[in-house]
């Protein structure tokens, strides 16, 4: 019951107010490659501690807005503001420092190294003294955090693994881990079920699950069972545009969506 | 995230027990002429080893650097021929050399900051090339094509530098530790951020490091490991000249890395001792002028038989005994 309520709230709050700085604004955000626009318009509004989901038919513009965010690919048009910071023309690791953490779709993990040593990085890049030539002893806080990340994303028992020998599965759950070593403020999880067997499905959605309250998380997600529960709103873009803004109970009910998901487009 | 396990450690042990106690055993040609020559030539392969194998980089303008700490001790050297308006001490001279190829390999992380692969590559040949050319016409003070001669290095424990004994010992200390450094540097944040930029770049970003500021700190590094090897190869020439910093000296360490293998440091001085094997026996075996062909062979032969070196066919060899031994009867691939 509680948890209706906070949506209700929340979906009132769509339109900012002076209350509280959200956690994520885009203001009329858009992005070019050349002559292909692949994001505009973009204006969303994300609450602290909000769960968003988004969703979309494939070249919907869903992780081109992801790049804006993180910086990977800046915007060409617009501007981002992180809880009422200016960033839009930050660099990618000014962005990380600010509090964002994100996953990508496809594993981007350092193959030649051990799990717990791209935990241990991404620790440490969210540290002060990021550029250190002293070897970590038994006592160090970073390492003891990446194990504590290692055993919250499952993966401590093969913490010593390099990547290279790891199951699909496993490499999404290090993503995650990594995403989280830097304690974001928000969390931006792209396609984080992606390919995954049905058997690896639960453990990832429980992880999701069992991530802090007070995190904002933003995710990319194709599996209706894996979004709609973890998500307060749910944004729906189509060709680079947000075209439906919703709770998850009524998205399915939507009839854009209907048209977008069951009219042939998947 | 150990630096090595404790067979590693017991072979490196060994091997240094057995390096140390070959002055006893060996005639002085060998010492120095053989096994000192290549673990100076192996540093500078080792700085190419390093930047290789962990940051994915391939220079081609180490020789250069080891050229730049060589001419800077010899422009101060107290005993230079021509002699240097600054000469100083070479307990100055020295540190002041490897300081310089430290700064000097910054510079070229920073030129060459947004370039990988072959632009890499061909940026920091231009580099090697030009810097070769300029000493060879700069007479005031490279004294252009003749070089700087007479710089025999400082008198150790009373005896000259280019003695047999203390040439090697000086070799083989500082070898070790360059090479204890490079494996105790690569599993710090630094050298772990550096085998992530080799792995992904765009997501080490994404974690918060900057990379160019690493790029530029494992170029400065790789600097400091070829200027060491820049100095005591100068000492071992007793001089400098641009030919030797020229194309084919680095054309030279850059096939020594690769026939040993860039995939591990200690492939730059199994390398470096093939290499300069050739080069010595060359002449014995077949015909001096054909020193080219040869070294050109076995370079073949290797590459061919494995792409990773001497060290890849060492592991494939080990790989495949084990397999034999676990009698899965599997073909090693």
């Amino acid at each position: 019951m509680l948890d209706t309520t906070t949506r209700k709230d929340r979906t009132e709050a769509l339109a900012p107010t002076a209350a509280a700085t959200p956690a994520l604004v885009t203001e009329n955000v858009g992005r070019s490659f050349g002559a292909l626009r692949a994001v505009s318009n973009v204006s969303i509004t994300i609450a602290p501690g909000e769960r968003r989901a988004i969703l979309g038919p494939n070249g919907a513009g869903k992780t081109t807005l992801f790049n804006t965010i993180c910086g990977d690919h800046p915007p060409t048009a617009g501007r981002i503001l992180l809880f009422g910071e200016d960033i839009t023309h930050l660099r990618p690791h000014k962005r990380a420092r600010r509090g964002i953490g994100r996953t990508y779709q496809s594993s981007l993990l350092f193959d030649g190294l051990s799990v717990l040593e791209n935990l241990y990085l991404a620790v440490r890049g969210a540290m002060p003294g990021r550029l250190s030539l002293w070897k970590a002893g038994r006592g160090d806080a970073a390492l003891a955090k990446a194990r504590r990340l290692a055993e919250q994303v499952r993966v401590d028992t093969i913490a010593e693994a390099r990547i290279q020998s790891l199951s699909h599965g496993q490499r999404r759950q290090v993503e995650v881990g990594m995403a989280l070593a830097s304690d974001p403020r928000l969390l931006m999880l792209d396609e984080p079920a992606a390919g995954l067997s049905a058997a690896e499905r639960p453990e990832l959605v429980k992880l999701i699950r069992d991530l802090p309250r007070e995190l904002t998380l933003i995710l990319i997600e194709h599996d209706m069972d894996v979004a709609l529960p973890n998500s307060d709103i749910v944004t729906v873009m189509k060709d680079g545009e947000v075209v439906v803004e919703s709770t998850p109970d009524r998205i399915a009910d939507d009839p854009v969506v209907q048209a977008i998901y069951l009219g042939g487009e998947h | 995230m150990i630096l090595m396990s404790r067979t590693q450690w017991a072979v490196t042990a060994l091997a240094l027990a057995i390096l140390a106690v070959l002055p006893l055993l060996l005639p002085d040609f060998w010492l120095s002429g053989i096994l000192g020559r290549s673990l100076i030539y192996g540093i500078v392969a080792l700085s190419i080893t390093f930047l290789a194998s962990y940051g994915g980089f391939i220079s081609l303008a180490q020789t250069m650097l080891a050229g730049i700490a060589g001419y800077t001790v010899a422009i101060l050297a107290p005993t230079a021929i021509p002699a240097g308006q600054n000469a100083v001490s070479y307990w100055l001279a020295m540190p002041l050399a490897v300081l310089a190829a430290t700064l000097a390999g910054a510079v070229v992380g920073l030129i060459a900051i947004r370039t990988r692969d072959i632009y890499l590559l061909m940026i920091t040949l231009a580099l090697a090339v030009g810097f070769s050319l300029f000493a060879q016409s700069n007479i005031d003070w490279f004294n252009g094509y003749e070089g700087i001669r007479n710089v025999v290095g400082p008198e150790l424990f009373g005896q000259p530098f280019r003695a047999h004994a203390v040439f090697y010992y000086v070799a083989l200390t500082v070898s070790a530790l360059l090479y204890l450094m490079v494996l105790y540097v690569v599993r710090t944040p630094f050298g772990l951020v550096l085998q992530g930029i080799r792995d992904n770049p765009r997501r080490v970003s994404a974690l918060g490091f900057d990379v160019a500021v690493h790029r530029i700190a494992a170029f400065a590094m790789a600097g400091f490991i070829a200027g060491c090897g820049g100095v005591l190869i100068t000492f071992y020439n007793i001089g400098i000249t641009p030919g030797s910093i020229g194309m084919t000296a680095t054309v030279n360490v850059l096939v020594m890395s690769v026939i040993g293998g860039l995939g591990h440091p200690i492939g730059a001085f199994i390398g470096a001792v093939i290499f300069t094997l050739i080069d010595t026996f060359a002449a014995t075996i077949y015909d001096r002028d054909r020193f080219n062909t040869l070294i050109g062979l076995v370079f073949l032969g290797i590459v061919v038989a494995s792409p990773d070196g001497v060290l890849g066919l060492g592991k494939r060899l080990t790989g495949w005994r084990k397999q034999r031994d676990a009698g899965d009867g599997g073909t090693p691939h």
